[in-house]
Protein backbone atom coordinates (compact mmCIF):
# COMPACT_ATOMS: atom_id res chain seq x y z
CA UNK A 1 0.00 0.00 0.00
CA UNK A 2 1.51 3.33 -0.77
CA UNK A 3 1.83 6.24 1.54
CA UNK A 4 -0.80 9.26 1.45
CA UNK A 5 1.77 10.97 4.11
CA UNK A 6 5.06 10.34 4.58
CA UNK A 7 7.33 12.01 6.84
CA UNK A 8 10.72 11.52 8.09
CA UNK A 9 12.92 13.18 10.76
CA UNK A 10 10.78 16.61 10.84
CA UNK A 11 11.98 18.87 13.40
CA UNK A 12 10.37 22.35 13.28
CA UNK A 13 12.20 25.21 15.76
CA UNK A 14 10.56 28.75 16.67
CA UNK A 15 12.71 31.38 18.01
CA UNK A 16 14.61 28.44 19.88
CA UNK A 17 11.71 26.51 20.84
CA UNK A 18 11.68 22.88 19.23
CA UNK A 19 7.99 22.67 18.42
CA UNK A 20 8.12 19.14 16.51
CA UNK A 21 11.65 16.97 17.34
CA UNK A 22 13.05 14.40 14.51
CA UNK A 23 8.54 13.17 14.10
CA UNK A 24 8.43 10.00 11.71
CA UNK A 25 4.68 9.37 10.61
CA UNK A 26 3.74 6.97 7.45
CA UNK A 27 -0.01 7.28 6.83
CA UNK A 28 -1.22 4.56 4.50
CA UNK A 29 -3.46 6.06 1.27
CA UNK A 30 -6.96 5.05 2.32
CA UNK A 31 -6.86 5.04 5.93
CA UNK A 32 -8.56 6.79 8.11
CA UNK A 33 -5.63 8.01 10.82
CA UNK A 34 -5.76 9.96 14.15
CA UNK A 35 -3.35 12.45 14.90
CA UNK A 36 -3.89 12.84 18.89
CA UNK A 37 -1.90 14.98 21.21
CA UNK A 38 -2.23 16.88 24.10
CA UNK A 39 -2.58 21.01 23.32
CA UNK A 40 0.73 22.31 22.14
CA UNK A 41 2.23 19.00 21.23
CA UNK A 42 2.57 20.37 17.95
CA UNK A 43 -0.34 18.83 16.06
CA UNK A 44 -1.26 21.93 14.12
CA UNK A 45 2.32 22.98 13.45
CA UNK A 46 2.88 19.52 11.68
CA UNK A 47 -0.65 20.33 9.71
CA UNK A 48 0.46 23.76 8.31
CA UNK A 49 3.62 22.05 7.33
CA UNK A 50 1.59 19.06 5.20
CA UNK A 51 -0.22 21.90 3.83
CA UNK A 52 2.58 24.60 2.95
CA UNK A 53 1.70 26.81 5.22
CA UNK A 54 5.16 26.23 6.97
CA UNK A 55 7.89 24.86 6.29
CA UNK A 56 10.55 22.60 7.63
CA UNK A 57 13.09 23.25 10.01
CA UNK A 58 14.82 19.78 9.26
CA UNK A 59 13.59 17.04 7.90
CA UNK A 60 11.56 15.49 4.66
CA UNK A 61 8.09 15.51 4.16
CA UNK A 62 5.60 13.60 1.65
CA UNK A 63 2.30 14.35 1.01
CA UNK A 64 1.10 11.74 -2.00
CA UNK A 65 4.50 11.42 -3.46
CA UNK A 66 5.14 14.98 -3.27
CA UNK A 67 7.81 16.54 -1.85
CA UNK A 68 6.05 19.33 -0.05
CA UNK A 69 9.16 21.74 0.09
CA UNK A 70 9.55 21.62 -3.79
CA UNK A 71 5.99 21.34 -5.23
CA UNK A 72 3.33 23.80 -4.87
CA UNK A 73 -0.24 23.92 -6.39
CA UNK A 74 0.60 20.40 -7.22
CA UNK A 75 -0.38 18.99 -3.76
CA UNK A 76 -2.84 22.10 -2.62
CA UNK A 77 -5.01 20.70 -5.97
CA UNK A 78 -5.40 16.92 -4.56
CA UNK A 79 -5.72 18.19 -1.32
CA UNK A 80 -8.92 19.21 1.39
CA UNK A 81 -8.20 21.04 4.31
CA UNK A 82 -9.72 22.45 7.38
CA UNK A 83 -7.80 24.85 10.17
CA UNK A 84 -8.53 24.40 13.76
CA UNK A 85 -10.66 28.04 13.47
CA UNK A 86 -11.44 28.21 9.50
CA UNK A 87 -11.67 31.72 8.64
CA UNK A 88 -14.13 32.61 6.38
CA UNK A 89 -15.23 35.76 4.09
CA UNK A 90 -18.28 36.90 6.62
CA UNK A 91 -19.73 38.94 3.29
CA UNK A 92 -20.57 35.31 1.92
CA UNK A 93 -22.96 32.88 2.18
CA UNK A 94 -21.91 29.44 2.61
CA UNK A 95 -22.86 28.81 -1.62
CA UNK A 96 -21.09 31.45 -2.29
CA UNK A 97 -18.19 30.45 -0.30
CA UNK A 98 -18.02 26.92 -1.59
CA UNK A 99 -18.36 28.30 -5.51
CA UNK A 100 -15.80 30.84 -4.38
CA UNK A 101 -13.61 27.56 -3.09
CA UNK A 102 -14.34 25.96 -6.62
CA UNK A 103 -13.18 28.02 -8.37
CA UNK A 104 -9.61 28.26 -7.07
CA UNK A 105 -9.16 24.72 -7.85
CA UNK A 106 -10.34 25.35 -11.57
CA UNK A 107 -13.79 23.08 -11.06
CA UNK A 108 -15.93 23.73 -14.02
CA UNK A 109 -19.69 24.99 -13.65
CA UNK A 110 -21.25 21.64 -14.67
CA UNK A 111 -19.44 19.84 -12.14
CA UNK A 112 -19.41 22.49 -8.86
CA UNK A 113 -23.39 23.50 -9.44
CA UNK A 114 -24.35 19.58 -8.31
CA UNK A 115 -21.57 19.47 -5.75
CA UNK A 116 -22.15 22.50 -3.47
CA UNK A 117 -25.84 21.36 -3.55
CA UNK A 118 -24.75 18.03 -2.03
CA UNK A 119 -22.09 19.80 0.03
CA UNK A 120 -24.39 22.36 1.39
CA UNK A 121 -26.88 19.39 2.24
CA UNK A 122 -24.35 17.41 4.27
CA UNK A 123 -23.45 20.62 6.11
CA UNK A 124 -27.10 21.30 7.13
CA UNK A 125 -26.86 24.32 5.71
CA UNK A 126 -28.86 24.12 2.71
CA UNK A 127 -31.51 26.59 3.52
CA UNK A 128 -29.59 29.11 5.41
CA UNK A 129 -29.76 32.24 3.36
CA UNK A 130 -27.27 34.55 5.76
CA UNK A 131 -24.21 35.38 5.32
CA UNK A 132 -21.37 33.54 7.04
CA UNK A 133 -20.96 36.25 9.77
CA UNK A 134 -23.93 35.58 11.35
CA UNK A 135 -22.86 31.56 11.70
CA UNK A 136 -22.45 29.66 14.84
CA UNK A 137 -19.14 27.95 15.30
CA UNK A 138 -20.83 24.63 14.73
CA UNK A 139 -22.18 26.16 11.65
CA UNK A 140 -18.87 27.57 10.52
CA UNK A 141 -17.04 24.09 11.59
CA UNK A 142 -19.31 22.42 9.12
CA UNK A 143 -19.08 24.68 6.11
CA UNK A 144 -15.47 24.10 6.78
CA UNK A 145 -15.85 20.67 6.08
CA UNK A 146 -17.99 21.08 3.29
CA UNK A 147 -15.16 23.75 2.03
CA UNK A 148 -12.56 20.76 2.50
CA UNK A 149 -14.35 18.62 0.50
CA UNK A 150 -14.92 20.47 -2.61
CA UNK A 151 -12.01 19.28 -4.85
CA UNK A 152 -12.97 15.70 -3.80
CA UNK A 153 -9.69 15.68 -2.71
CA UNK A 154 -7.17 12.39 -2.19
CA UNK A 155 -6.08 13.71 0.76
CA UNK A 156 -8.45 15.51 4.07
CA UNK A 157 -6.17 17.05 6.89
CA UNK A 158 -8.30 18.38 9.48
CA UNK A 159 -7.68 19.89 12.42
CA UNK A 160 -9.53 19.82 15.04
CA UNK A 161 -12.97 19.03 13.52
CA UNK A 162 -15.55 17.97 15.80
CA UNK A 163 -14.36 20.22 19.21
CA UNK A 164 -16.65 22.87 18.45
CA UNK A 165 -19.68 20.62 17.16
CA UNK A 166 -22.65 19.61 19.57
CA UNK A 167 -23.47 15.50 19.83
CA UNK A 168 -25.22 15.46 16.95
CA UNK A 169 -23.12 17.33 14.34
CA UNK A 170 -20.21 15.39 16.53
CA UNK A 171 -21.36 12.09 14.86
CA UNK A 172 -23.08 13.55 11.73
CA UNK A 173 -19.19 14.48 10.91
CA UNK A 174 -18.07 11.81 12.01
CA UNK A 175 -20.34 9.24 10.07
CA UNK A 176 -19.76 11.32 6.56
CA UNK A 177 -15.54 10.90 7.59
CA UNK A 178 -16.03 7.23 8.17
CA UNK A 179 -18.31 7.08 4.60
CA UNK A 180 -15.02 8.15 2.85
CA UNK A 181 -12.92 5.42 4.11
CA UNK A 182 -10.92 3.84 0.93
CA UNK A 183 -12.29 6.37 -0.91
CA UNK A 184 -9.93 9.32 0.78
CA UNK A 185 -7.57 9.24 3.51
CA UNK A 186 -8.92 11.71 6.10
CA UNK A 187 -6.17 12.79 8.31
CA UNK A 188 -7.58 14.56 11.63
CA UNK A 189 -5.68 15.48 14.59
CA UNK A 190 -7.72 15.82 18.02
CA UNK A 191 -7.67 15.42 21.94
CA UNK A 192 -11.29 13.64 21.18
CA UNK A 193 -10.08 10.08 21.92
CA UNK A 194 -13.81 8.92 21.93
CA UNK A 195 -13.60 10.33 18.31
CA UNK A 196 -10.72 8.59 17.34
CA UNK A 197 -11.54 5.43 18.85
CA UNK A 198 -14.81 5.31 16.74
CA UNK A 199 -13.48 6.04 13.17
CA UNK A 200 -9.55 5.62 13.10
CA UNK A 201 -7.74 2.75 11.76
CA UNK A 202 -4.39 3.96 12.53
CA UNK A 203 -3.39 6.53 15.55
CA UNK A 204 -0.17 8.46 16.36
CA UNK A 205 0.28 10.58 19.76
CA UNK A 206 2.41 13.18 19.53
CA UNK A 207 3.73 14.85 22.70
CA UNK A 208 6.01 17.79 23.07
CA UNK A 209 6.81 17.46 19.54
CA UNK A 210 7.80 13.98 19.50
CA UNK A 211 5.63 10.50 17.97
CA UNK A 212 5.42 8.54 21.12
CA UNK A 213 3.36 5.93 19.67
CA UNK A 214 1.93 5.28 15.95
CA UNK A 215 0.55 1.58 15.52
CA UNK A 216 -3.51 0.42 14.63
CA UNK A 217 -5.70 1.27 17.60
CA UNK A 218 -5.47 -2.97 18.19
CA UNK A 219 -2.24 -3.05 18.46
CA UNK A 220 -1.49 -0.26 20.36
CA UNK A 221 -4.40 -0.84 23.12
CA UNK A 222 -2.98 -4.70 22.85
CA UNK A 223 0.69 -3.14 23.20
CA UNK A 224 -0.42 -1.64 26.62
CA UNK A 225 -2.73 -3.44 27.83
CA UNK A 226 0.29 -5.92 28.36
CA UNK A 227 0.44 -3.95 31.60
CA UNK A 228 -2.55 -4.53 32.63
CA UNK A 229 -4.09 -8.07 34.87
CA UNK A 230 -7.78 -8.50 35.20
CA UNK A 231 -8.48 -11.39 38.27
CA UNK A 232 -12.10 -12.47 39.34
CA UNK A 233 -12.29 -14.65 42.36
CA UNK A 234 -15.63 -15.58 43.83
CA UNK A 235 -15.48 -14.17 47.26
CA UNK A 236 -12.30 -12.58 49.28
CA UNK A 237 -11.89 -9.86 46.56
CA UNK A 238 -11.27 -7.28 48.90
CA UNK A 239 -8.57 -8.89 51.35
CA UNK A 240 -6.68 -10.31 47.50
CA UNK A 241 -6.86 -6.51 46.39
CA UNK A 242 -5.04 -4.95 49.28
CA UNK A 243 -2.60 -7.36 49.08
CA UNK A 244 -2.00 -6.54 45.66
CA UNK A 245 -2.04 -3.19 46.00
CA UNK A 246 0.60 -3.93 48.47
CA UNK A 247 2.85 -5.49 46.31
CA UNK A 248 5.84 -3.08 44.30
CA UNK A 249 4.61 -4.20 40.80
CA UNK A 250 1.19 -2.99 41.63
CA UNK A 251 0.89 0.92 40.00
CA UNK A 252 -2.96 0.96 40.33
CA UNK A 253 -5.84 -1.95 41.44
CA UNK A 254 -9.28 -1.25 40.75
CA UNK A 255 -12.63 -3.60 42.43
CA UNK A 256 -15.45 -3.80 40.59
CA UNK A 257 -18.62 -5.88 42.67
CA UNK A 258 -19.13 -8.71 41.04
CA UNK A 259 -15.47 -9.53 42.32
CA UNK A 260 -13.36 -8.54 39.40
CA UNK A 261 -10.01 -6.99 40.51
CA UNK A 262 -8.52 -4.76 37.29
CA UNK A 263 -4.52 -4.41 38.29
CA UNK A 264 -2.18 -1.93 36.26
CA UNK A 265 1.67 -3.45 36.93
CA UNK A 266 4.63 -2.04 35.87
CA UNK A 267 6.39 -5.85 35.91
CA UNK A 268 3.86 -8.16 34.46
CA UNK A 269 6.53 -11.38 35.12
CA UNK A 270 6.29 -10.74 38.30
CA UNK A 271 2.69 -9.79 38.91
CA UNK A 272 1.82 -13.32 36.52
CA UNK A 273 4.32 -15.01 39.21
CA UNK A 274 2.74 -13.74 42.48
CA UNK A 275 -0.78 -13.56 42.17
CA UNK A 276 -1.38 -16.98 41.70
CA UNK A 277 0.51 -17.33 44.59
CA UNK A 278 -1.63 -14.61 46.83
CA UNK A 279 -4.58 -16.07 45.53
CA UNK A 280 -3.39 -19.56 46.82
CA UNK A 281 -2.39 -18.52 50.05
CA UNK A 282 -5.59 -17.50 50.82
CA UNK A 283 -7.61 -20.32 49.59
CA UNK A 284 -9.61 -18.40 46.80
CA UNK A 285 -11.50 -20.08 43.74
CA UNK A 286 -9.68 -18.48 41.40
CA UNK A 287 -12.06 -18.40 38.18
CA UNK A 288 -10.10 -15.81 35.82
CA UNK A 289 -6.78 -14.41 35.47
CA UNK A 290 -5.76 -12.28 32.24
CA UNK A 291 -4.32 -9.92 30.19
CA UNK A 292 -6.69 -6.73 30.70
CA UNK A 293 -7.17 -4.80 27.79
CA UNK A 294 -6.31 -0.91 28.29
CA UNK A 295 -8.90 1.69 27.00
CA UNK A 296 -7.31 4.70 24.49
CA UNK A 297 -7.78 7.17 27.08
CA UNK A 298 -5.26 5.39 29.51
CA UNK A 299 -3.14 4.11 26.72
CA UNK A 300 -2.91 8.11 25.90
CA UNK A 301 -2.72 9.48 29.39
CA UNK A 302 0.41 6.44 30.12
CA UNK A 303 2.36 7.87 27.08
CA UNK A 304 1.84 11.38 27.70
CA UNK A 305 2.21 11.69 31.60
CA UNK A 306 -1.45 12.14 32.05
CA UNK A 307 -0.64 15.77 32.98
CA UNK A 308 -3.17 17.30 30.10
CA UNK A 309 -5.66 15.77 28.19
CA UNK B 1 -0.27 32.36 -11.46
CA UNK B 2 -3.71 30.00 -10.68
CA UNK B 3 -6.36 31.19 -9.21
CA UNK B 4 -5.61 34.92 -10.08
CA UNK B 5 -8.63 35.50 -12.12
CA UNK B 6 -11.54 33.77 -9.22
CA UNK B 7 -9.09 35.57 -6.23
CA UNK B 8 -9.20 38.81 -8.40
CA UNK B 9 -13.50 38.26 -8.94
CA UNK B 10 -13.76 37.63 -5.10
CA UNK B 11 -11.81 41.08 -3.93
CA UNK B 12 -14.02 43.00 -6.74
CA UNK B 13 -17.03 41.05 -4.93
CA UNK B 14 -15.88 42.38 -1.77
CA UNK B 15 -15.34 45.81 -2.69
CA UNK B 16 -19.18 45.86 -3.54
CA UNK B 17 -20.44 43.85 -0.90
CA UNK B 18 -18.78 45.58 2.28
CA UNK B 19 -17.79 49.16 3.97
CA UNK B 20 -15.45 49.42 0.76
CA UNK B 21 -17.36 50.94 -1.73
CA UNK B 22 -18.73 53.57 0.65
CA UNK B 23 -15.96 55.12 2.47
CA UNK B 24 -13.14 55.95 -0.13
CA UNK B 25 -15.88 56.85 -2.89
CA UNK B 26 -18.25 58.77 -0.65
CA UNK B 27 -15.51 60.88 0.84
CA UNK B 28 -14.13 61.44 -2.76
CA UNK B 29 -18.02 62.20 -4.26
CA UNK B 30 -18.78 64.44 -0.54
CA UNK B 31 -15.11 66.68 -1.68
CA UNK B 32 -16.03 66.19 -5.63
CA UNK B 33 -19.85 67.82 -5.44
CA UNK B 34 -18.66 70.60 -2.31
CA UNK B 35 -15.32 71.55 -3.44
CA UNK B 36 -16.25 73.61 -6.38
CA UNK B 37 -18.86 75.64 -4.65
CA UNK B 38 -16.67 76.19 -1.50
CA UNK B 39 -14.30 77.78 -4.06
CA UNK B 40 -17.01 79.73 -5.74
CA UNK B 41 -18.43 81.04 -2.58
CA UNK B 42 -15.57 81.27 -0.39
CA UNK B 43 -15.56 85.25 -0.24
CA UNK B 44 -18.89 85.43 0.45
CA UNK B 45 -18.25 82.51 3.17
CA UNK B 46 -15.36 84.48 5.00
CA UNK B 47 -17.31 87.73 5.00
CA UNK B 48 -20.30 85.98 6.96
CA UNK B 49 -18.10 83.99 9.22
CA UNK B 50 -15.84 87.25 9.72
CA UNK B 51 -18.24 90.40 9.55
CA UNK B 52 -16.65 93.85 9.42
CA UNK B 53 -12.89 92.15 10.90
CA UNK B 54 -12.35 90.59 7.53
CA UNK B 55 -14.04 92.92 5.42
CA UNK B 56 -10.21 94.03 4.43
CA UNK B 57 -9.29 90.58 3.70
CA UNK B 58 -12.56 89.95 1.63
CA UNK B 59 -11.92 92.84 -0.99
CA UNK B 60 -8.51 91.32 -1.29
CA UNK B 61 -9.23 88.28 -2.12
CA UNK B 62 -9.15 87.56 -6.68
CA UNK B 63 -12.53 86.71 -7.79
CA UNK B 64 -12.59 82.49 -7.74
CA UNK B 65 -12.53 80.79 -11.07
CA UNK B 66 -12.59 77.61 -12.12
CA UNK B 67 -8.65 76.70 -11.51
CA UNK B 68 -9.21 77.19 -7.52
CA UNK B 69 -12.20 74.67 -7.94
CA UNK B 70 -9.52 72.29 -9.63
CA UNK B 71 -6.92 73.24 -6.99
CA UNK B 72 -9.54 72.13 -4.47
CA UNK B 73 -9.85 68.79 -5.63
CA UNK B 74 -5.87 68.49 -6.24
CA UNK B 75 -5.70 69.41 -2.68
CA UNK B 76 -8.44 66.72 -1.14
CA UNK B 77 -6.67 64.48 -3.49
CA UNK B 78 -3.58 64.86 -2.25
CA UNK B 79 -3.92 65.05 1.25
CA UNK B 80 -7.24 63.48 2.43
CA UNK B 81 -7.36 60.45 -0.52
CA UNK B 82 -4.17 59.41 0.21
CA UNK B 83 -4.22 59.54 3.97
CA UNK B 84 -7.34 57.49 3.41
CA UNK B 85 -5.58 55.16 0.90
CA UNK B 86 -2.47 54.60 3.89
CA UNK B 87 -5.26 53.86 6.47
CA UNK B 88 -7.63 51.84 4.26
CA UNK B 89 -4.83 49.57 2.66
CA UNK B 90 -2.22 49.17 6.17
CA UNK B 91 -4.79 45.84 6.22
CA UNK B 92 -4.84 44.90 2.84
CA UNK B 93 -2.59 41.58 3.27
CA UNK B 94 -2.22 41.47 6.57
CA UNK B 95 -6.17 41.86 7.48
CA UNK B 96 -6.43 37.88 5.51
CA UNK B 97 -4.02 37.08 7.75
CA UNK B 98 -5.23 38.11 11.14
CA UNK B 99 -8.76 36.86 10.18
CA UNK B 100 -7.68 33.19 8.83
CA UNK B 101 -8.79 33.89 5.46
CA UNK B 102 -5.32 33.72 3.73
CA UNK B 103 -5.04 29.97 5.16
CA UNK B 104 -8.54 28.55 3.42
CA UNK B 105 -7.51 30.67 0.30
CA UNK B 106 -4.06 29.60 -0.23
CA UNK B 107 -3.94 25.64 0.86
CA UNK B 108 -6.01 25.58 -2.40
CA UNK B 109 -3.80 26.03 -5.39
CA UNK B 110 -3.69 29.84 -5.74
CA UNK B 111 -0.09 30.79 -5.46
CA UNK B 112 0.56 33.64 -2.77
CA UNK B 113 1.70 35.97 -6.04
CA UNK B 114 -1.55 35.59 -7.43
CA UNK B 115 -3.06 36.64 -3.66
CA UNK B 116 -1.00 39.82 -3.64
CA UNK B 117 -0.91 40.84 -7.14
CA UNK B 118 -4.84 40.26 -7.66
CA UNK B 119 -5.71 42.47 -4.50
CA UNK B 120 -3.16 45.44 -6.20
CA UNK B 121 -4.33 44.95 -9.27
CA UNK B 122 -8.27 45.28 -8.49
CA UNK B 123 -8.13 48.17 -5.69
CA UNK B 124 -5.89 50.25 -7.81
CA UNK B 125 -8.95 50.19 -10.65
CA UNK B 126 -11.41 50.75 -8.06
CA UNK B 127 -8.92 53.60 -7.02
CA UNK B 128 -8.74 54.65 -10.83
CA UNK B 129 -12.48 54.07 -11.19
CA UNK B 130 -13.14 56.33 -8.40
CA UNK B 131 -10.95 59.33 -9.16
CA UNK B 132 -12.22 59.71 -12.53
CA UNK B 133 -15.53 59.31 -11.21
CA UNK B 134 -15.12 62.01 -8.59
CA UNK B 135 -13.01 64.15 -11.15
CA UNK B 136 -16.22 63.85 -13.51
CA UNK B 137 -18.63 64.83 -10.66
CA UNK B 138 -16.46 68.18 -9.87
CA UNK B 139 -15.81 68.86 -13.36
CA UNK B 140 -19.85 69.06 -14.00
CA UNK B 141 -20.15 71.03 -10.67
CA UNK B 142 -17.20 73.44 -11.51
CA UNK B 143 -19.11 73.88 -14.90
CA UNK B 144 -22.55 75.02 -12.87
CA UNK B 145 -21.28 77.42 -10.41
CA UNK B 146 -18.63 78.23 -12.24
CA UNK B 147 -20.29 78.48 -16.21
CA UNK B 148 -16.98 77.01 -17.58
CA UNK B 149 -14.82 74.32 -16.98
CA UNK B 150 -11.62 73.67 -18.94
CA UNK B 151 -11.10 70.25 -18.71
CA UNK B 152 -6.99 70.11 -19.52
CA UNK B 153 -6.10 71.25 -16.57
CA UNK B 154 -8.65 69.25 -13.93
CA UNK B 155 -7.84 65.85 -15.84
CA UNK B 156 -3.96 66.18 -16.38
CA UNK B 157 -3.81 66.77 -12.20
CA UNK B 158 -6.50 64.02 -11.23
CA UNK B 159 -4.28 61.42 -13.85
CA UNK B 160 -1.03 62.00 -12.96
CA UNK B 161 -2.19 61.87 -8.95
CA UNK B 162 -3.82 58.83 -9.81
CA UNK B 163 -0.42 57.58 -10.61
CA UNK B 164 1.19 58.78 -7.25
CA UNK B 165 -2.18 57.10 -5.90
CA UNK B 166 -1.48 53.77 -6.94
CA UNK B 167 2.09 54.22 -6.31
CA UNK B 168 1.04 54.24 -2.93
CA UNK B 169 -1.34 51.62 -2.77
CA UNK B 170 1.66 49.86 -3.93
CA UNK B 171 3.50 51.07 -0.80
CA UNK B 172 0.89 49.80 1.46
CA UNK B 173 0.59 46.40 -0.58
CA UNK B 174 4.53 46.04 0.40
CA UNK B 175 3.90 47.31 4.13
CA UNK B 176 1.05 44.97 4.84
CA UNK B 177 3.14 42.06 3.26
CA UNK B 178 5.66 42.44 5.55
CA UNK B 179 4.09 43.56 8.64
CA UNK B 180 1.34 42.22 10.63
CA UNK B 181 -0.18 45.02 12.15
CA UNK B 182 -2.50 47.42 10.24
CA UNK B 183 -2.05 50.47 12.23
CA UNK B 184 1.77 50.07 12.06
CA UNK B 185 1.91 50.06 8.18
CA UNK B 186 -0.37 52.89 8.22
CA UNK B 187 2.48 54.61 10.29
CA UNK B 188 4.86 53.72 8.38
CA UNK B 189 3.21 54.80 5.05
CA UNK B 190 2.44 58.43 6.57
CA UNK B 191 6.53 58.39 7.21
CA UNK B 192 6.56 57.11 3.31
CA UNK B 193 4.59 60.44 2.64
CA UNK B 194 6.34 62.70 4.44
CA UNK B 195 9.81 61.89 3.33
CA UNK B 196 8.65 61.72 -0.32
CA UNK B 197 7.17 65.37 0.50
CA UNK B 198 10.43 66.51 1.26
CA UNK B 199 12.26 64.86 -1.17
CA UNK B 200 9.95 66.86 -3.27
CA UNK B 201 11.48 70.26 -2.51
CA UNK B 202 14.98 69.02 -4.72
CA UNK B 203 14.44 70.16 -8.14
CA UNK B 204 16.30 67.49 -10.14
CA UNK B 205 14.78 64.56 -8.06
CA UNK B 206 11.32 65.95 -8.54
CA UNK B 207 11.65 66.65 -12.00
CA UNK B 208 12.73 62.56 -12.88
CA UNK B 209 11.36 60.34 -10.03
CA UNK B 210 8.21 59.90 -8.10
CA UNK B 211 8.41 62.52 -5.67
CA UNK B 212 7.57 65.09 -8.38
CA UNK B 213 3.93 63.90 -7.78
CA UNK B 214 4.10 64.98 -4.52
CA UNK B 215 3.25 68.60 -5.61
CA UNK B 216 2.83 68.79 -9.36
CA UNK B 217 -1.01 67.78 -9.03
CA UNK B 218 -1.70 70.80 -7.20
CA UNK B 219 0.15 72.92 -9.72
CA UNK B 220 -1.58 71.39 -13.17
CA UNK B 221 -4.63 72.31 -11.36
CA UNK B 222 -3.94 75.75 -11.34
CA UNK B 223 -3.28 75.90 -15.33
CA UNK B 224 0.65 75.97 -14.88
CA UNK B 225 2.99 73.98 -16.66
CA UNK B 226 4.85 70.79 -14.86
CA UNK B 227 6.70 68.20 -16.68
CA UNK B 228 5.19 65.15 -15.43
CA UNK B 229 5.86 62.21 -17.98
CA UNK B 230 9.43 60.85 -16.06
CA UNK B 231 7.40 61.30 -12.45
CA UNK B 232 4.82 59.45 -13.58
CA UNK B 233 6.17 56.65 -15.40
CA UNK B 234 8.84 56.30 -12.62
CA UNK B 235 5.96 55.75 -10.21
CA UNK B 236 3.92 53.15 -12.21
CA UNK B 237 7.43 51.57 -12.42
CA UNK B 238 8.26 51.53 -9.00
CA UNK B 239 4.89 50.63 -8.22
CA UNK B 240 5.24 47.22 -9.40
CA UNK B 241 8.45 46.83 -8.06
CA UNK B 242 7.00 47.13 -5.11
CA UNK B 243 4.35 45.01 -5.83
CA UNK B 244 6.59 42.07 -7.00
CA UNK B 245 8.72 42.37 -3.77
CA UNK B 246 5.23 42.33 -1.76
CA UNK B 247 4.64 39.16 -3.33
CA UNK B 248 7.97 37.80 -2.81
CA UNK B 249 8.07 38.74 0.69
CA UNK B 250 4.57 36.89 1.43
CA UNK B 251 5.76 33.89 -0.57
CA UNK B 252 8.55 33.60 1.81
CA UNK B 253 6.24 34.35 5.01
CA UNK B 254 4.83 31.09 7.46
CA UNK B 255 1.43 31.77 8.04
Amino acid sequence: MSAAVEIRRLTKVYAHKRVLDRVDLRVEEGSVFGFLGPNGAGKTTTLRILTGLARPTKGTVRVLGHDVATVDNAVRAEIGFLPDVPGFYEWMTAGEFLRFAGGLFGIERRVLDPRIEVLLDLAGLTDVTTRVGGYSRGMKQRLGVAQALINAPRLLLLDEPTSALDPMGRKEVLDMLQSLRGRTTVFFSTHILGDVERICDTVAILDHGRVVAQARIEELKARYGAGKVVVEVGEGADGLAEAIGAAAWAAKVERDPTGTIEITVSDAEAASREIPAMVAARNLPLRRMEAGEMGLEEVFVQLVGGGQS
Amino acid sequence: MNGFAAFARKEATEIVRTWRIWVLPGMLLFFALTGPVMARFTPEIVAAAGGDQLAGLVKSLPTPTYLDSYAQWAKNLSQIALFAIIIIYGGLVSGERKSGTAILALTKPVSRSAFVVAKAVVHSLFLALTVIAGTLATWGVTALVFGKAPGEALWSSALSWLAFGVLFLAIMTLLSSLMGSQAGAAGVGLGAFALLSIAALWEPLAKYSPVGLASAPMTLAMGKESAILWPVVTSLALACVLVATAAWAFRTKEL
